[in-house]
């Protein structure tokens, strides 16, 4: 238990600026849905009849701007992005910061197992991201029902935000996994940073071009999409399976290999 | 010049991992520009239909995104992101990794001055990235040949590819201040993932909604490629302030690091 708190502790500055960054990112976005001015029915139905690689282009998708909800469509797409940095850099860091600070010898010597240690971080870790997602949430409704429309349904932010949290998940447990298995602790960061760039990129990649939508059961970044979500009414079963079968694995495969880490001084 | 070699060295093997990566992501989303230029025929079609002022508007805006150059201007942003990480990386890095590695006494402690070190390892810096940026730009180069069928504007394509080095340079100076204003870095990635992935969001937020007053917030907007493309040039005012911000950035960080208390192991 003095490990979990030693590590919220640890992690709480962290956490209060990601905080003060979501807060400048919805409110400053919401903000200027109120200047935005809707390009109008006939151009939104128009542009619905785009192919989808041009409407990636355009940088709108099928999104209805025009609405609140469909405005905050398009900025979650900026909150998964920041979400799935914070996960993956607090999943890799929380690991590999003993030895990279050179206090693992400190820690491994009290008397508990690699298992308990490995559970009070990941714990640690698990309440950091509900918290981010949390004040994602409370100020994205605020923010939106302050500026929606009457008759205008909130529920999907909910939904929304549980996507956003399995995502969040899928790159904490490859944080995790990076930092646990990798010889080089110190590179834990670097490579979940490179899988993270890849993975944004291969879902813009499937934006632009059908023939490679098998792709986007690689990138969790195409797992809850706004469009799809706002759409549909629904998280796709498919998704929140695979990632509750990718996070299951990754997690124990951290705690296998971390049991036998040849730890490096 | 011994601490310039060094430095060089140092910095070889992720200077060829960035590039590699950043050749790749041209190649693969240059590969997708045939299918775009196809899809925007058809659309052209559809377009008939419509009322001719709407036709002119979207037409218009059509035809310069799926131009090769306009779509090569999309693509391009991404791989200005990735060359911010890096340049980012390197400024944050560059001083701050003597202190992190205990090496820092060592080197104080030769027999040249800090603004030497200072020189000598910024000179490093730059090289890396202009190398990586050379073989970049002709990798892009050669794949935009490759996909075109028709011919297209080389100058322009040149301009253009060239603004990721001057915004790798903005990243670089902001990087090095930084580094020397923060007493003490724990680890260089969360800390430039997070202020280039924070602008870039500023960046693609900003042009989607269209706001003017973010161009002179991020540097990701200093250089218009649509500009660049009609104009053959840059626009002077950008040029300027982003002269302005790293001569005052690198002074600064010179003469901070001069008088900067440096903690020995």
């Amino acid at each position: 238990m003095n490990l979990f708190w030693r590590e919220m502790k640890a992690n709480r500055k962290s956490l209060i600026i990601w905080g003060i960054g979501l807060l400048f990112m919805v409110v400053a976005g919401m903000a200027k849905y109120e200047g935005y001015s809707s390009s109008g029915q006939s151009i939104n139905e128009l542009i619905s009849q785009m192919p989808k690689s041009l409407q990636a282009i355009i940088g709108t998708g099928d999104l209805d701007l025009s609405t609140a909800i469909g405005f905050y469509g398009m900025l979650f797409y900026y909150l998964l992005l920041m979400a799935a940095i914070h996960a993956l850099m607090l999943g890799a860091n929380i690991i590999a910061k003993e030895e990279r600070d050179k206090t693992a010898e400190f820690l491994m010597a009290k008397p508990i197992s690699r298992t308990r240690i490995i559970s009070s971080k990941l714990l640690a870790a698990l309440v950091n991201v509900v918290i981010f997602n949390l004040v994602t949430l409370v100020l994205s409704l605020a923010m939106v029902s302050h500026y929606q429309q009457t008759g205008e349904q909130l529920d999907d932010i909910y939904l929304l935000m549980a996507g956003m949290f399995l995502v969040q998940l899928i790159f904490l447990a490859v944080g995790a996994v990076i930092a646990a298995v990798g010889k080089r602790p110190k590179r834990a960061a670097a490579l979940g940073t490179v899988l993270l760039l890849l993975t944004y990129l291969l879902s813009i990649a499937v934006d632009l071009n059908e023939k490679i939508e098998w792709l986007q059961y690689v990138t969790p970044f195409k797992y809850f999409e706004a469009k799809r979500v706002l759409a549909d009414g629904t998280l796709e079963t498919t998704f929140v399976a695979i990632t509750i079968v990718v996070v299951t694995i990754l997690i124990a495969i951290t705690y296998h290999f971390y049991q036998k880490r040849d730890l490096q001084i | 010049m011994n601490i310039f070699l060094h430095e060089l060295k140092d910095n070889r093997k992720s200077t060829i991992i960035w590039t590699l990566s950043l050749v790749a992501v041209v190649v693969l989303f240059m590969a997708l520009f045939p299918s775009i230029a196809k899809d925007s025929e058809a659309f052209k079609k559809v377009l008939e239909n419509y009322p001719e002022s709407l036709r002119k508007a979207i037409g218009m805006s059509l035809d310069s995104i799926t131009s090769l150059l306009g779509f090569y201007s999309y693509v391009f942003t991404y791989v200005v992101l990735c060359g911010a990480i890096q340049a980012m990386n390197l400024g944050v890095s560059m001083l701050s990794k003597e202190t992190r590695e205990k090496t820092a006494d060592f080197l104080l402690t030769k027999p040249v001055t800090r603004t030497q070190i200072v020189t000598a390892k910024l000179l490093a810096a730059v090289v890396s990235l202009i190398l990586s940026n050379l073989v970049v730009i002709m990798a892009a180069l050669v794949a935009a040949q490759a996909v075109s069928e028709r011919s297209f504007d080389t100058k322009a394509f040149l301009l253009i590819s060239l603004t990721a080095f001057f915004v790798e340079c903005m990243f670089l100076a902001l990087g090095i201040l930084i580094s020397v204003l923060v007493p003490k870095i724990k680890s260089v990635l969360p800390l430039s993932l997070g202020t280039v992935f924070g602008f870039f969001i500023l960046n693609m937020f900003g042009s989607v909604i269209g706001d003017k007053a973010v161009r002179y917030l991020t540097p990701f907007k200093y250089y218009d490629p649509g500009y660049i493309s009609k104009h053959q040039t840059y626009e002077i005012r950008f040029i300027v302030i982003e002269v302005i911000f790293i001569i005052v950035a690198v002074t600064a960080s010179y003469f901070i690091y001069a008088k900067k208390d440096i903690h020995a192991v």
